[in-house]
């Protein structure tokens, strides 16, 4: 990867609607440059999708959202490893993250229901049930405090004085 | 009975940024300011954390006057490390309240009445009455004449017998300049000719944006007579900690010592504590800061060029300092008009001395979104004067 697709990757990453000249301007190259890179990082799967950082409390006034981390053991298939049944739970729509990790547990994944008792159901109806699952653990998440990379609730940093030698 | 003050203070002219800041400061409304002088950043975390772990632990006295051993030891380093400036960490480095009381004492340290000191502007602002204050006259240089730089050539016509310093301030506030290693050679091989002082402003040198930071502290036989001032302000986001530093000659930092342990006595040792995680561990933050900073410069002054505002691309710190001479208005009616009708604040250039007129300096160290909307409002402005 060259200095500047990373340079563009971390335009995006603060502001996926950025747009081409401003960027071309802000890296000094031309927009067509910042265009074709784009387009390269994206085919390449590098840029797997532009999305945004909700603070879900406020859609859950209206619309109800929960989420819960949940962890999963797992007896791994012979020559497949983990990988089926990794294909298995991630397909789910409603799981949003996925991972492999060390220690106690498998996977942890993240995933969104309704409510409570609509996350229970998944991790009964759909996990536990899946073949090869031995375990999970199931923690509900309270409150959302930072998701890549960006706080929920930024702090304030607009006392500085309006005019300043 | 008439109680009499200061006839010094007395004399010293009013800050020509005072009124302008006074009507901005008590306006409603929807102000777009490119009028401030810090980073757009908080501390960063790590650097706050250490402050706020220190006053945990009970660290709420005084320090020595110098400062405290480990910040000196570090800035030793850090200088050593960045700039290749070797000061003693025990006799040539001196913990101020920021810069700002550096700039002072280091002033009250040299000068006598009469003396000269030679001020190229336009400049931040401190300077000339720091000057004035001790009786000392400012001899000042327009650089505007040459594109901010100051020229040797008119340096040398400027000294006298009475000439005991320069003041350089480089990456410059407000035009963000950087003095190149040709001038400095120059202008150092005269402070060596005519025997005077290098006062030399870094405070923005980590905010430099070309490869190397030009530096006429460490020329040749420049030691003796050189003078750095630098701090933690701008590089680390630190302007509300107070914390600068002085390097110098082992005589020069004893008798700036001499005024700062009685008139300071030391600087807070929350902020001397924060700045030595700065030096240990916000190099990471500092390059992000940086590199937004660039990219911020690069869009703002390629806009200002667009909407008919000649700005000269600066080399460092967080200002553009865009003509406004096309416009017919003085740099104050400019910045004035331009905040009653559509509400973006400017500083006029010509509060930053001679050469500073015509000019006005925008800061961009400000969020993109209101960049974006400045240059909107600004452009509209200039359209609806056509």
């Amino acid at each position: 990867m060259t200095s500047l697709e990373k340079q563009v990757l971390q335009v995006l990453k603060e502001n996926a609607r950025q747009s081409d000249e401003t960027i071309a301007e802000m890296l000094n190259t031309t927009p067509q440059k910042v265009k074709s890179l784009i387009k390269k990082l994206e085919k390449n799967n590098t840029i797997i999708q532009y999305t945004t950082v909700i603070n879900e409390r406020k859609l859950a006034q209206d619309f109800g959202e929960v989420r819960a981390l949940i962890e999963i053991r797992v007896k791994p298939e012979k020559r497949h490893g983990f990988e089926a049944i990794a294909r298995r739970i991630a397909k789910h729509s409603n799981v949003i993250e996925h991972y492999l990790t060390s220690g106690n547990y498998d996977f942890l994944i993240v995933v969104t229901g309704e409510s409570m008792m609509d996350i229970s159901s998944f991790v009964s109806d759909r996990l536990a049930s899946i073949e090869n699952i031995v375990s999970t653990s199931t923690h509900f998440i309270m409150k959302k405090y930072k998701e890549n990379g960006v706080l929920v609730q930024s702090e304030e940093n607009k006392d500085r004085l309006v005019i300043t030698p | 009975m008439k109680y009499e003050f200061s006839k010094a203070v007395e004399n010293l002219a009013p800050s020509g940024i005072r009124a302008f800041f006074d009507l901005v400061m008590n306006s409603d409304g929807d102000v777009i300011s490119l009028g401030v002088g810090e980073p757009d950043f908080a501390t960063p975390w790590n650097i706050r954390e250490e402050a706020i772990y220190a006053l945990e632990r009970g660290m709420t006295s005084y320090t020595s006057n110098m400062g405290l051993s480990e910040l000196r030891r570090h800035i030793s380093e850090y200088l050593k490390k960045i700039f290749k400036y070797s000061y003693d960490r025990h006799t040539e480095i001196l913990i101020t309240n920021g810069v700002s009381e550096g700039v002072d004492i280091v002033f009250r340290s040299l000068l006598n009445p009469g003396d000269e000191v030679i001020l190229p502007e336009p400049v931040y602002v401190c300077y000339r009455p720091l000057i004035e204050l001790c009786g000392a006259k400012v001899v000042s240089i327009d650089t505007s004449l040459s594109d901010f730089i100051p020229d040797p050539k008119a340096i040398a016509n400027a000294i006298t017998k009475k000439t005991k310093a320069i003041v350089l301030c480089s990456p410059s506030n407000p035009t963000g300049a950087v003095i190149p290693q040709s001038v400095l050679n120059q202008i150092a091989d005269l402070s060596k000719k005519h025997g005077f002082w290098v006062l030399s402003d870094e405070i923005y040198a980590e905010l430099t944006y070309e490869d190397n930071y030009p530096k006429i502290a460490n020329l040749p036989g420049m030691k003796d007579h050189t003078i750095v001032l630098n701090g933690f302000s701008k590089a680390f986001a630190m302007t509300g900690f107070r914390l600068g530093y002085i390097c110098a000659p082992k005589a020069l930092i004893e008798r700036a010592n001499k005024i700062h342990q009685y008139a300071a006595l030391c600087a807070p040792i929350l902020s001397q504590v924060a700045g030595v995680e700065a030096l240990k561990g916000g190099r990471t933050e500092l390059d992000v800061m940086k590199r937004s900073y660039l990219a911020r410069r690069n869009w703002f002054v390629k806009q200002l060029n667009k909407i008919g505002l000649p700005t000269v691309l600066p080399s460092g710190a967080f200002y553009c300092f865009p003509s406004i001479k096309e416009t017919g208005l003085s740099s104050e009616e400019f910045a004035l008009q331009l905040f009653k009708s559509n509400s973006v604040a400017v500083v006029p250039g010509s509060v930053f001395g001679a050469g500073g007129e015509g000019f006005v300096r925008c800061c961009y160290a400000s969020s993109m979104d209101d960049l974006k909307e400045a240059v909107v409002r600004i452009e509209d402005f200039l359209k609806k004067r056509k």
